[in-house]
């Protein structure tokens, strides 16, 4: 076993597991999982309410998170960072606090390749508010039709949410550009980004974006279920109405109404997950110490393309630029394909991965989705190879 | 392996029985939430009893060869007895033991016709 495999007891006590669904989780490392437990055992309590010692503890720890992740994302200030419980949320969070500036007839730009979380909150708004979705398109090479911006970008615009790394293609869209291009259009446009599979994989640092506001999941970067984040600019932020109220975010309450706390806690109402947000310490020193995965994910990638390319009636939807490619074995459905790998210890995700719009332009109802991570091998290429020679031997195909 | 994709379910799969359409038949449509499959399956009734049932949609080879049996057994049923049946009988016709995931797959067909 290789030095970092064995960091994740996972992978220590399933050593034929081949995990290809980091897509939709990171496995966890050991050093994450024991920070949870220091948590849970030794400073088990609330933040920001007792001033007795254990209570103290856990409110350092929790904003020490905070600060390694403004760090981490290169975010200008530790407030500009908003515990959420995973991208969802972020983005919704930014779709419902900035819902009286959109106006009818106004328009919210997304693309076809977007995830669900990054395209039923727009739907929603742009319903609610009498405004209009458009798309970017993708091209044949899985990569967005940018230039395009220029005809879709106007001073209706109001809204520009995009992914930095498509979850089924694998594509790495070009969000300096994209943004560049869209600001220089219309300067009042907010980009927001869905960065879920970017951060885990690559350097992520929002200050040289240019967007708005960034989203992204902590399980999704090694790190515990059930904490995200949301980085915004601070004078958005400061602007941005809060979408759950109640304790913890308010500065005073009275009979009648109430204030506002400030931005980081404004947004942060009722009890986060505590011993999550300081477990992703440990995700973050994980990553800053192995450094990030993505040439080598590309790599991995890259030869499973070659090597599905002379297998027959294999379709293949990748743009190559990151550790994810999607697959359809023709006449199989995804999920048979899906079980019959699991069958020899290969884990995949089969369906649409939450991505109805996008498998719709690609013409197919589901397909099979290989996501890697930093564990993954070239040797994994070959278990995958065996396994889709063994759906044509069972289909027949 | 060959035990799930035993032969009467990819005979199943690849050669369904019972796939079409029944003019004015009473229709119902359900989708696996998992992967977005949809079956729509029609009924003629006579008298409150099942005389002839199709299904349209695509899908995998558990929930093809699933629908597909479970046709054949309901023809001479009454609906309200459809209605009653239990997922597992769909196993044991398909002969196979299926994982949580994979249940939910075969078990389409059924959920389609509770919803008549």
């Amino acid at each position: 076993m290789n030095k970092i495999k064995n960091q994740f007891p996972v992978l220590e006590k399933n050593k034929d597991l081949v995990y290809l669904d980091s897509g939709a989780s990171c496995l966890k490392p050991k050093k994450v999982i024991e920070k949870l437990l220091e948590y849970y055992r030794k400073y088990p309590v609330n933040i920001h309410r007792g001033v007795y010692e254990m209570s103290s503890k856990a409110s350092e720890e929790y904003e020490r998170s905070r600060e390694m992740v403004a760090e981490f994302i290169g975010a200008g200030e530790s407030e500009e960072i908003i515990f959420t419980s995973g991208t969802t949320e972020g983005i919704n969070m930014v779709a419902r606090g900035f819902e009286k500036r959109i106006k009818k007839g106004d328009e919210i730009l997304v693309s076809e390749l977007e995830h669900h979380s990054n395209l039923v909150p727009w739907q929603e708004l742009a319903k609610r508010r009498g405004a209009r979705l458009k798309y970017i398109k993708i091209k044949r090479n899985f990569k967005l039709n940018i230039s395009d911006l220029d005809t879709l970008v106007s001073e209706k615009t109001k809204i520009l949410a995009i992914a930095q790394v498509s979850n089924v293609l694998g594509t790495v869209n070009p969000i300096k550009e994209i943004v560049r291009k869209a600001k220089k259009i219309n300067p009042g446009i907010l980009v927001v980004v869905d960065g879920a599979q970017a951060v885990g994989h690559m350097e992520v640092k929002v200050n040289e974006l240019g967007a708005d506001f960034y989203a992204f999941s902590g399980h999704k970067m090694y790190g515990p279920m059930g904490v995200g984040v949301l980085w915004g600019k601070k004078k958005l932020l400061e602007e941005m109405e809060p979408i759950n109220f109640g304790g913890g975010m308010i500065s005073e309450v009275g009979r009648d109404g109430s204030s506002w706390a400030k931005i980081p806690e404004k947004f942060e109402a009722g009890t986060r997950a505590v011993g999550e947000v300081i477990g992703l310490q440990e995700a973050i020193l994980f990553l800053k110490k192995e450094g990030f995965s993505l040439d080598k994910e590309k790599r991995i990638i890259r030869k499973l393309k070659s090597k599905l390319s002379q297998l027959e009636g294999v379709k293949i939807f990748s743009a190559l630029e990151s550790g994810i490619l999607s697959l359809v074995v023709l006449g199989v459905h995804s999920h048979d394909v899906a079980e019959i790998l699991n069958r020899k210890g290969v884990a995949v995700r089969s369906g649409h991965h939450c991505a109805q719009v996008l498998h719709k332009v690609l013409g197919v109802e589901s397909s099979v989705r290989i996501s890697l991570g930093i564990y993954n091998e070239e040797e994994d290429v070959d278990k995958i190879i065996e396994g889709i020679k063994e759906v044509k031997r069972i289909f027949k195909k | 392996m060959d035990d799930l994709y035993r032969e009467i379910i990819l005979d199943r799969y690849e050669n369904p029985k019972n796939r079409g359409k029944l003019k004015d038949g009473k229709e119902a449509l359900e989708a696996n939430l998992m992967c977005g499959d949809k079956i729509k399956i029609s009924v003629k009734m006579v008298k409150g009893v099942i005389e002839d049932a199709k299904f349209e949609g695509g899908g995998c080879a558990i929930s093809m060869a699933g629908v597909d049996l479970l046709l054949d057994k309901i023809k001479g049923m009454k609906l309200s007895e459809v209605k009653k049946m239990k997922g597992a009988e769909i196993e044991k016709m398909m002969g196979v033991e299926l994982t949580a995931a994979r249940k939910r797959c075969a078990y389409l067909g059924l959920e389609v016709l509770k919803k008549m």
